[in-house]
């Protein structure tokens, strides 16, 4: 997985500013991504639910007592991770 | 969510899938709730304000531009325009990047119909390596691993987020109008050699070989990863057409090896010593009586009376990596296209159409109407 190429994220180009001194444009970049990561998320939770309600397998109050392994609080945390990875790029972007 | 479009084309997993639909969804808001506020806008707080100040109205669009950028209303519009492109371009390079090995992997298996000539000793023009078009991370060009293809996808898929999904299952509305318009004016032409001048994936490139079964088609472009993606994406829709990598501003084809030379999109990436170059070609390369056809997105040598919708129209130069869009519009094509020796009678500006309908939840007609630019290299 290492070996994985990584493709570039940032365009090459010039940069212009938008609002103030450029920190608000960080700013808004990251709400509208966080923004979509909610849309992402609203939309797997919903899929989710079709697909239980569809094959009549979990109840609401499963999803309420359900207590997270060891393991799945790893994979939680890489996955929280990757969020702020996408979340912070751009100020990253700014500092490379 | 989006469906496979073709045996070649990165599956996006769930998340990715709903993640580049959220950036459909926002640019569609964009457009039709926040962008068309900004005439009315314009012309009840900024235009009065200036009229105060001035005793007259804003006369150019370096005076609008001046007082737009210093506007937090529009600047915010124009902010969020840049980052929903930015916001596509990551959403889908995910994807691509998840699928990678798995599509070079499967290249040998989409290699049947049609050819593809590599030419790595080709030198990249600087007008694509100075800046990534479109904000399209690594451009058209660059190569991130052997055999890469990952431009190819990533343009495949962003192009239906783009457009709202207005360009059709194959991406290829700009090429139907041109082919509207050969079959409305051009009525008898019956093109048997093709040439596709910058065709980047072929999805321009292959609309011409299935409306002439008959003919041969050849898509050219410098761009390595997505003539890759071209040839494997035409075999897996199963239409045969030939990519060759080269720069159109010189190619190596003989002269007068073909009866229809076309372009979507192209000239407005170049250069203004580029532009030429390409309509000499074009002429050198085309048959007696053959035509040449461009399609493009700005009206070439029209000076807009409204200055508001003629510094708009800058939006994607200063904002989008468009760098040359603004310059070729004052650009006397119609001379370069004479003095590069077609018919004078022939040279026509005008514009190509073709209807279409959004799809995936989006309502309603899309209606096409780009310019074009064509000429007929006179019979001997």
């Amino acid at each position: 997985m290492n070996e994985k190429t990584k493709l570039p994220r940032v365009a090459k180009g010039k940069k212009p500013k938008y609002l103030d001194d450029g920190s608000i444009d960080n700013l808004m970049a990251m709400i509208m991504t966080l923004t979509q990561e909610i849309s992402v998320l609203r939309d797997r939770i919903d899929t989710l639910e079709r697909m239980l309600e569809e094959k009549e397998i979990i109840s609401t109050k499963e999803f309420d007592d359900f207590v997270p392994s060891d393991d799945l609080e790893m994979m939680r945390k890489d996955r929280r991770h990757e969020l702020l990875e996408r979340v912070l790029l751009p100020i990253k972007k700014e500092l490379e | 969510m989006s469906k496979q479009k073709h045996s070649m084309q990165p599956k996006p997993s769930h998340d990715e899938s709903v993640r580049q639909d959220f950036v459909t969804d926002l640019r569609a808001y964009l457009t039709d709730e926040i962008y068309s506020l900004i005439t009315p806008y314009y012309e009840k707080k900024i235009e009065p304000d200036f009229i105060q100040a001035n005793e007259r109205k804003p006369e150019d669009k370096s005076e609008v531009k001046s007082l737009m950028l210093n506007d937090r209303g529009y600047q915010s519009w124009s902010l969020l325009q840049r980052l929903s492109q930015q916001m596509m371009f990551t959403s889908v390079i995910d994807t691509v990047e998840r699928n990678l090995d798995t599509m070079i992997d499967d290249l040998d298996n989409h290699q049947s119909i049609g050819s593809l000539d590599i030419d790595e000793s080709l030198d990249i023009p600087r007008y694509l390596t100075a800046y990534d078009i479109h904000q399209q991370p690594g451009g058209y060009h660059n190569e991130n691993i052997e055999k890469d293809i990952s431009a190819g996808a990533v343009y495949d898929i962003s192009l239906p987020i783009y457009s709202r999904n207005a360009m059709g299952e194959e991406n290829d509305l700009l090429a139907q109008a041109i082919i509207r318009y050969i079959d409305d004016h051009l009525k008898t032409f019956q093109p048997q050699e093709i040439m596709d001048m910058g065709c980047g994936i072929g999805n321009s490139t292959l609309p011409f070989s299935k409306k002439y079964p008959d003919s041969k088609v050849i898509g050219v472009d410098v761009a390595l990863p997505c003539l890759r993606y071209a040839h494997a994406r035409a075999n897996a829709l199963g239409v045969e057409a030939h990519f060759s990598q080269q720069n159109v501003e010189k190619t190596s084809y003989d002269p007068e090896s073909f009866d229809l030379v076309t372009s979507t999109l192209l000239l407005h990436e170049t250069s203004h010593d580029a532009v030429p170059k390409i309509i000499q070609e074009c002429f050198r390369l085309l048959k007696p009586g053959g035509w040449m056809i461009h399609l493009d997105v700005y009206p070439f040598h029209k000076k807009e009376d409204d200055p508001l919708y003629d510094f708009l129209k800058d939006w994607e130069v200063i904002n989008n990596n468009e760098n040359f869009s603004g310059a070729l519009r004052n650009m006397n094509m119609r001379k370069i296209i004479e003095d590069a020796g077609f018919s004078s009678e022939t040279v026509e500006f005008t514009s190509a159409e073709a209807a279409a309908k959004y799809s995936k939840g989006y309502t309603g007609d899309f209606y096409l109407k780009l310019p074009v630019y064509l000429a007929q290299k006179p019979n001997n």
